[in-house]
């Protein structure tokens, strides 16, 4: 058994039941999460997690794996930070090795728009609790010796933030221990199970419409990633969303080692090394909405030819894998939790590219917004009602692609 | 090397059917960029007076915001392979799109051509298909 | 690599446009007009299947078009 490809994970599969106290629609990160924290920290194990495919088989599975909370607005940066210092505890409290690495990121800028962007970065982190300095080329290099400073002579490099507390892990790993947790517990996951429709008793929902027959439920949540506006619709609730597809790629091994995460905004790249020595780099996503999985030679071809301006080792690596998924990107490029407006239905959505690092925060914070049916205080600026109220959370800088 | 210089003339914004049935003098190249738009080089206010009267909302300006130079048959074959789509086979026909990923437009003739873009992408242009 | 068509310039890498938007919508059933503004400033169809879009051809004649493309295959409708 090789510590990379499986470990033997403790998972009692069941037969689906005809009715429960919660059923989850979408069996990735954050639905399984949110099934775990109802049973560890609420005592509700009466849950259905429903995934059409197997579980983490959609972006839990397909993300770049960092976890960061340098984000541009204070609700943003508390939810975020919230949810590393979870992630940074994951292992001791779910005894599953989830290859946390704590790395720090390097928000590089090219211009000096961009650095002033980095410099209130630094600020508004640091007052909301996430460690994250200024800093200028030479602590830069300090920190990745690789980066050329002179960005191949056309995207020099000014400065970054520095986020100190970023850390990268395994992403299936992190789905299966929510899951094995979950289910040791009681919670029932049902894989190759389509959600067809949401049974409804007047307004209210009552249950799903599934493949293998109907189940009833107290009430039901979306955790759903791209293709949450067929679900939401279901229960006529219109979502701010619109599915795009988003592109990755890893090289082969880069023996030499690259401790940190580089991120950058105007190049539209970010880059770090998985724990099989492997160069993961992600792009922006595409500008158009799409359910297409199909990864393209320009989008590899456009990303390569950007940030090996400023990493130029990456020139003599060779691209192994390259995959795509498709994103539930919000109009405000923040994401959405918290009640839809109809009864009996509740919604995680809108993470767009930025899902991964908030798992363990938005499963804790909407399994208790289930269990006591009021929303949380550090969700509240995240509710899908605040474009009606015209408080959009607007944060497209932080969102580490466009 | 091909040298990029600015190219004087006059743009005619103006209803569709005006811009067909516009003449011009025989020294001055007029490129239908779309169905409203002329770029008409070497042109002067003077050449649009019919324009001018046959629709009164069109607008007419100097243009020296484009560059572009003449190419012969051999210049073309090597401008061609920076392009990655069809270009029709009539001639005369302007063709517009990336050339070497920069935004740029091809008067074809059959004699020669006028590869054009517009002057803020001239270095980058150069630098591509050098 | 995708292609868009231009009514002007012909086919060409959907790299020349610039993406508009699609043609915005609000559904029938919602009747009240505030909530039909705020439908219409914010949320999305996201349409899988055949989209009507606005495209621009930024490197080539610099109108904008209406465009029918399929989300799912990313191909676009003669």
């Amino acid at each position: 058994m090789n510590e990379f490809v499986e470990t033997l994970l403790e998972m009692k599969w069941h037969e689906p039941k005809s009715s429960y106290d919660v059923v989850i629609i979408g069996g990735g990160g954050h639905g399984l999460a949110t099934a775990y924290y109802l049973a560890t920290q609420h005592g509700i194990t009466n849950v259905a997690v429903i995934e059409a495919n197997y579980i983490g088989s959609g972006n839990s599975g397909r993300n770049t794996t960092i976890i960061r909370a340098n984000y541009g607005i204070p609700e943003s940066v508390r939810f975020y930070q919230h949810s590393l210092e979870l992630y940074a505890g994951l292992e001791d409290e779910t005894g599953c090795w989830i290859m946390h690495a704590t790395k720090g990121l390097l928000w590089i800028a090219h211009t000096e728009t961009g650095m002033r962007a980095e410099r209130a970065r630094a600020i508004i982190n640091t007052a909301c609790g996430a460690e994250t300095h200024a800093v200028g080329p030479q602590e830069i290099k300090q920190i990745c010796p690789q980066i050329d400073l002179t960005g191949n002579g056309r995207y020099p490099v000014l400065g970054a933030s520095y986020h100190v507390g970023a850390a990268t892990a395994r992403h299936d790993r992190v789905v299966w221990a929510y899951a094995q947790g979950a289910m040791q517990r009681g919670v029932t996951v049902l894989q190759h199970t389509k959600v067809t429709g949401l049974i409804r008793d007047g307004e209210r929902v009552v249950g799903v419409e599934t493949d293998r027959g109907p189940i009833s439920a107290g009430i039901v949540m979306s955790s759903v990633g791209g293709n949450v506006t067929k679900i939401a619709a279901h229960a006529d609730v219109r979502l701010p969303v619109r599915t795009h597809a988003l592109q990755a790629f890893v090289t082969n091994a880069y023996a030499p080692g690259f401790s940190g995460i580089i991120s950058d905004s105007e190049l539209s790249c970010y880059v770090s090394q998985t724990p099989r020595g492997q160069m993961l780099i992600g792009a922006e996503f595409e500008p158009q909405p799409s359910y297409s999985m199909q990864s393209t030679f320009n989008s590899l071809a456009s990303c390569a030819k950007k940030i090996t301006n400023c990493l130029p080792f990456l020139r003599d690596l060779r691209v192994l894998r390259q995959w795509t998924g498709i994103c539930d990107v919000s109009a405000d490029f923040s994401p959405i939790m918290g009640f839809t407006g109809v009864d009996g239905f509740v919604i995680s959505t809108g993470w767009g590219t930025w899902g991964f690092k908030g798992i363990p925060a938005g499963g804790e914070q909407m399994a208790q917004l289930i269990a006591t049916g009021k929303t949380p205080d550090l969700i509240a600026p995240f509710a899908l009602d605040r474009f009606a109220r015209d408080h959009a959370m607007a944060d497209l800088g932080s969102a580490g692609t466009r | 090397m091909l040298a990029l210089n600015t190219l004087r003339g006059i743009r005619v914004v103006a209803a569709p059917h005006v811009l067909d049935a516009a003449t011009w003098p025989a020294h001055v190249t007029a490129l239908r960029i779309a169905p409203d738009d002329i770029f008409a080089i070497e042109a002067t206010e003077a050449d649009a007076a019919g324009v001018a009267s046959a629709d009164s909302h069109s607008i007419i300006v100097d243009e020296h915001g484009f560059v572009g130079c003449w190419l012969d048959h051999q210049q073309l074959e090597h401008i061609t392979r920076h392009i990655e789509w069809h270009a029709p086979l009539h001639r005369p026909a302007l063709v517009q799109g990336y050339v070497a990923g920069v935004p740029a437009k091809i008067w074809l003739t059959d004699e020669r051509s006028l590869l054009l873009c517009a002057s803020p992408y001239a270095a980058d242009l150069m630098e591509r298909v050098s | 690599m995708l292609w868009l068509s231009c009514p002007n310039c012909g086919s060409r890498p959907i790299e020349e446009f610039g993406f508009g938007g699609e043609l915005p919508t609000v559904p029938d059933r919602i009747t009240d007009p505030k909530e039909r503004d705020i439908d219409y400033v914010w949320m999305f169809d996201n349409l899988e299947g055949i989209s009507i879009e606005r495209w621009f051809h930024q490197a080539g004649c610099r109108r904008w078009h209406t465009v029918e493309r399929n989300t799912i295959t990313d191909s676009v409708e003669p």
